[in-house]
This record gives C-alpha cells, sequence and structure tokens, in this order.
C-alpha cells in the first residue's frame, strides 16, 4: 500500500469511526432506559419467586422458584375479589369515559357555541386540583348518592381523573377530522349520533385505544380514592388490597406477598398495552379528501 | 325531478353579508352552473341549497315547498364536495350504500341500485376497493355515484374537478353532461372555471359579490351581457375593454372617440347618451382582424402560439393593449406593427360609466354578418 492512498482512506475511516461511536452512544441510552425502568419490575418478579426468608439476601439471579407467595396472596385475603372488583370499576370507567369523552368531543370540537373555550379550559382546570384537594369533596359527594363503600363510587371518583384528559385528547381528534365528511354524511341523510357512531369513530379508532388505554390503568392503579371510599375488604381494588396485605403480626411485612400480589396485577395491563399496540393504525382518514 | 327558486335569500356570516338578496330559479331538470370570482358566494349559495349553512333572509322552496329549516336530506338533494368527501373506512360499495340504508331501503334495494350506479360510472370493478386506493377520478366517481344512489331530485356540485388534471377535467365533464341527459335530473353546479360553466350549462348564474349579475342562457351571456362585469367574465381570453368617450349620439348610433382620438361608430341606442359621456368600449378577442384599415394601430407585444389558435397582445399606447384571437396559426412578429378591425361593426360592445350595458340600437339587431371594413377619420 502506498502513502497516498493511506491518506485517501483516512478521512473515511474517520466518519465510519465517529458513526460507529454515534450507534454505540445511541444503544447504550437505549439499554439504560431499558435497564432502569425494568429493573423494579424485575426485582419484584424474582423477589416474588423466591420463598421465604431468603427474601433478605440481596440477589439478583433467582437460585430456586417457588410459587408459595402467590398461593398465600390468594389464600390469605379475597385477592381474587380484589382483582374483579378492579376490572369492574376500570372497565367501567373506560366505557363511561369513551362515551362521554366522544360525546362532548363532538360538541367541543366540532359545533361552534359560545363558551366553548371557556368550557374547554374548565374541564382542564378541573385536572389541575390535586387527589388531595378534592378527596373530602368526593367523599361528601359519594355518601350522599349513597355510593359509600360501593366500587360504583369508586369508580365514580375516578371519572374525574379520567374525563379531563379524554374529553382533551378526543377534542383535539375530532377537531382535525376533515368537515366535508361530516358534511357528507349530513347531505346522506345522517344525524349528528349517527355521525359519531358511523363516521367518526372509526376514524378515532387509534384516538379511542390510546385515551381507554391510558383511562383503565389510571383507574387500576388509582389509589387514595379507593382507600378512602371502600370499607370492606371483599370490595377493595388491587392497589388497596396490595398496601392493606398484613403479615402474622405487626413487626412483619410479607414482602413475598406484596411481590406476588403485584406482579399479577402488573401482567395484565403488559398483555393489554401489547395487544392494542398493534390496533393503534395511524392514517385511517388517508384518502378522505385529496391529499 | 324538482324545481329550486331562491327568493332574496341572504346570507351573513356574523355582520359581513356574503349572499345578498339572491332571486334565482333553476328550471326543473335543468343543468344550472353558478360561476364567479372566488369570494362571490356561489360555494355559500350552494350550500344554502344544501342545507349546510342556515338561511338569513328569503325563502328557499323545492318544487315550490319552503324548505329553509329542513335538514338537508329532506329537501331530497345530494351533494359533490371539491374533496369528494368520502368516507375513508368505508368501501367504495358502502360508501354510495350509506345513505340509501340510512332511508331504511331494503337490502336488494341497496345492491340493486349501488350496482346500476356503478355501471352507470364505470366503477363496479372497484366496489370492495377502499377510498386511499383509488386515483382521484376514481374518487371523484364515487362521489357522484354516492349521490346518485339516493335518487335525490336535486344533484348539487361544488366545484367537483377543480383537483383533477386538466386531462382528467375534460373527460369528467363530458360524463357529468351525459349523466345530466341520462338521468333528466335537475343540476346545480359551482365553478369559478367559465369553460366548465359555458359547455356544461343550460342556464348560466353569473354571481358578483353576493349578487346576481346576470343568468340566462351560455351563449346570451356571451352575445349580450348585461354589464361589464359578465363581459370580462364570460369569454377566454377576455373581453378587449378600452375607455372612450361619446363624440356623436344620432337616433341609430353613437361614435365614440378613444384616448389616441380614433373615432368608431357604435349602433346602440342612443337614448341615455350625450356627447361627452364617458364609457367603455368593448370587443370580443376573437372579432377582431387584422385588416389594412382599421380603428386599432398598435405593437406586437407578446404572441401565444396554441397550436389551434394563436392570440396576439397588442400595445396601443403605453396603458393600453388589446388581444386578437386568430384560429391557426399567424404569420407575424414581435415588435411588428398592426392594424386591427372589427369582423362587423355589431360585434362592438358599448357600457355606460356605471358599468351596464347599452342596448343595441333597433336597425342593428339583426346584422349581416359579412365583415366590414369601416374607418372613422
Amino acid at each position: 500500500m502506498t502513502r497516498d492512498r493511506r491518506h485517501n482512506v483516512r478521512p473515511l475511516d474517520l466518519r465510519l469511526v465517529s458513526r460507529l461511536l454515534g450507534r454505540m452512544a445511541f444503544w447504550s441510552l437505549v439499554a439504560a432506559i431499558v435497564a432502569i425502568s425494568l429493573f423494579p419490575f424485575y426485582y419484584a418478579l424474582i423477589s416474588s419467586l423466591r420463598p421465604g426468608s431468603s427474601l433478605y439476601e440481596i440477589r439478583y439471579v433467582p437460585s430456586e422458584v417457588s410459587f408459595a407467595n402467590y398461593v398465600s396472596v390468594f389464600r390469605e385475603q379475597p385477592f381474587a375479589l380484589s382483582i374483579l372488583n378492579s376490572l369492574a370499576v376500570a372497565t367501567g370507567v373506560v366505557t363511561v369515559s369513551l362515551l362521554l369523552g366522544v360525546t362532548a368531543a363532538y360538541a367541543l370540537g366540532r359545533i361552534d357555541f359560545k363558551g366553548r373555550r371557556l368550557l374547554l379550559l374548565s374541564i382542564l382546570g378541573v385536572s389541575m386540583f390535586p387527589q388531595v384537594a378534592v378527596l373530602a369533596g368526593i367523599f361528601e359527594l359519594v355518601r350522599g348518592i349513597g355510593a359509600y363503600n360501593t366500587i360504583f363510587g369508586v369508580a365514580l371518583s375516578h371519572l374525574i381523573l379520567t374525563l379531563p384528559f379524554t374529553v382533551w385528547v378526543l377534542t383535539t381528534f375530532m377537531r382535525d377530522l376533515p368537515k366535508e365528511v361530516e358534511e357528507a354524511a349530513f347531505v346522506d341523510g345522517a344525524r349528528p349520533w349517527i355521525v359519531v357512531t358511523r363516521i367518526f369513530l372509526p376514524l378515532l379508532w387509534p384516538a379511542l385505544v390510546t385515551t381507554g388505554l391510558l383511562a383503565f390503568i389510571t383507574a387500576w392503579n388509582e389509589f387514595l380514592f379507593a382507600l378512602t371510599l371502600v370499607l370492606s375488604p371483599e370490595r377493595r381494588t388491587v392497589p388497596v388490597a396490595i398496601a392493606l396485605i398484613s403479615g402474622a403480626s405487626t413487626q412483619e411485612l410479607p414482602w413475598g406477598n406484596i411481590m406476588a400480589a403485584s406482579v399479577t396485577v402488573t401482567v395484565p395491563l403488559i398483555l393489554l398495552v401489547l395487544v392494542f399496540q398493534r390496533k393503534i393504525v395511524s392514517g385511517l382518514t388517508a384518502g378522505a379528501v385529496k391529499g | 325531478m324538482a324545481r329550486v327558486e331562491l327568493r332574496r335569500v341572504r346570507k351573513t356570516f356574523g355582520g359581513l353579508e356574503v349572499v345578498s338578496g339572491v332571486d334565482v330559479t333553476v328550471p326543473d331538470r335543468s343543468f344550472t352552473v353558478l360561476v364567479g370570482p372566488s369570494g362571490c358566494g356561489k360555494s355559500t349559495l350552494l350550500r344554502l341549497i344544501a342545507g349546510l349553512e342556515d338561511i338569513s333572509g328569503g325563502d328557499l322552496l323545492i318544487d315550490g315547498i319552503r324548505v329553509n329549516d329542513d335538514p338537508p336530506a329532506r329537501r331530497g338533494v345530494a351533494m359533490v364536495f371539491q374533496s369528494y368527501a368520502l368516507y375513508p373506512h368505508m368501501t367504495v360499495f358502502d360508501n354510495m350504500a350509506f345513505g340509501l340504508r340510512l332511508t331504511k331501503a331494503g337490502k336488494e334495494t341497496v345492491e340493486q341500485r349501488v350496482r346500476v350506479a356503478a355501471r352507470v360510472l364505470e366503477i363496479d370493478g372497484l366496489l370492495d376497493r377502499l377510498p386511499k386506493q383509488l386515483s382521484g377520478g376514481q374518487r371523484q366517481r364515487v362521489a357522484i355515484g354516492r349521490a346518485i344512489t339516493r335518487e335525490p331530485k336535486v344533484f348539487l356540485f361544488d366545484e367537483p374537478l377543480s383537483n383533477l388534471d386538466a386531462a382528467l377535467r375534460v373527460q369528467m365533464r363530458i360524463e357529468i353532461a351525459k349523466l345530466h341527459k341520462e338521468l333528466s335530473a335537475t343540476m346545480v353546479y359551482v365553478t369559478h372555471d367559465q369553460v366548465e360553466a359555458m359547455t356544461l350549462a343550460e342556464e348560466i348564474v353569473v354571481l358578483n359579490a353576493g349578487r346576481v349579475e346576470q343568468a340566462g342562457p351560455p351563449l346570451e351571456l356571451y352575445e349580450r351581457p348585461r354589464n361589464i362585469f359578465v363581459a370580462a367574465f364570460i369569454g377566454s381570453p377576455k373581453m378587449n375593454l378600452l375607455p372612450a368617450r361619446i363624440a356623436l349620439a344620432v337616433p341609430g348610433g353613437v361614435a365614440v372617440e378613444l384616448e389616441d382620438g380614433a373615432r368608431i361608430a357604435v349602433p346602440v341606442a342612443a337614448d341615455r347618451l350625450s356627447v361627452g359621456d364617458k364609457v367603455t368600449l368593448g370587443i370580443r378577442p376573437e372579432h377582431l382582424a387584422p385588416a389594412t384599415e382599421g380603428p386599432f394601430l398598435g405593437s406586437v407585444a407578446h404572441i401565444e402560439r396554441l397550436g389551434a389558435e394563436t392570440y396576439v397582445h397588442l400595445a396601443l399606447s403605453q396603458r393600453r393593449s388589446l388581444v386578437l384571437r386568430r384560429d391557426g396559426s399567424l404569420d407575424i412578429g414581435e415588435g411588428a406593427s398592426l392594424r386591427l378591425s372589427p369582423v362587423w361593426e355589431g360585434a362592438y360592445h358599448l357600457f355606460a360609466a356605471d358599468g351596464s350595458a347599452l342596448p343595441a340600437a333597433p336597425s342593428a339587431m339583426h346584422p349581416s354578418r359579412s365583415p366590414r371594413k369601416e374607418t372613422t377619420q
């Protein structure tokens, strides 16, 4: 190889190296993010699989696998009932949020009326208050309508958390749908309800899935309202049930059980996200109007 | 089918009057085109007929029944949008069947009407496709098909061809005309393209700033525009308009003097005119011809050769110019001096200072079509 040649090769080499370094930096960042976000769950998972006292040694790989904690979680308290309660609450909250969200979004996004902005801002304002601030009011409200100590009351209280963002996100999406499509449906003889259900809903699928999923997670994880509004153990939702898992004595915290319960209730969420992630298809509106 | 009548229809958007007191009658089974520059209110007028906008004042009658407050479907109208406005998540079949299904029509009726409409529009092979899998022209056909299946009393078209490319536009124009004959339906068509208006319309309504400037058959608008606006709007290239002054007024006509002093005799009724009045002289580019004698002398500023015809832009002075339109090509170069004369003296239009056209003098009602050279020196 001549000197000249080596000189020609060099700049190319530099570019390659810098590109390689950039790539490595990118992937190590990704790896760091994944590790940081997944490690707690991983640790919970291996802790839940460890029996009895071996819990208190710090280890990152499971030495022996035992499902004893999972069995005792369901045996020592009505944990299955808690899961059912949570499912009922979350499903109810999602259904009502989407129904009210879509209808409100139609009015707020498609119809011009006086005070629309003010209404939108006050809806946003609702979500500004911390939960603790509205807790007393919610408690009075729920007790006033006789829903104290029922999962209905819990679901109702969760709506205050899910409705503002459901309405906002859906309004944004609704506003961006082409006007002519709606007008074409009107000329075709569709009343607003038909327009919303037959034209807009199918076009809003991605937004509905996303907001519905977020509402589900919010309702599934909510703790403060669920703790305050329910007294009986068999009506508790999952987060409350887990927090109130107690050991044989007040001195003992049954970490194994708590970890097992946490893992049990996390799995449905992960599955849900994985299933619906595929359904989030964008570009559904392509072909409606020229573009 | 149906007759659509607008009586003193007005539309205001928050204090701004977009349509001001429009009287239009769309005869039964006619093809009426609303035409005008952008912002003239033609689309708004169509949307008022469709029921997509509320009428601020006046009456809208379809078949003699006031329908101001009826929703679109009850009016028996169907609309084809400029942007097609197909339902993106439905197949072509479902798009066309949507309105029909809402009327609770039986499954067989739906099936049969959609098939018939698809065959008429030659989209029967596309019924299972989604709108995004179609080309622009195909989408427009689906949009028209969606209107047809409901068998409406009135078809409304809102600039349906303006999103298509030039070749497709000509083809669809012919197909829409054919469709009108086949369906013998009342059609109201909005466009800003005066070629579309002239070729499709049985009746043209020229709108400007929310008012009707003139309504009538295409050739009537071309031959006897009621004012300068219509004269300039109908016809391509535009009618030549030159400022002039009345130099002589006698019962059989007037003589006008152009800015450069050339005098031209125009056979219009002179009752409203007196010597010295400011007027505008109009002549269409196709009514001019090169001649050895004639009132217009200028130098050729620019030539547009289209093959079948040639446009010659002639500069008369610093500020005034004329356009000449000739069939075929013309052997002339830029910068050459050219004298033009009208092909017959009845080809002139004369407009008073307020823009209104002056009627032809009684003697000139049936002019001989033979070209006549004239001098006014």
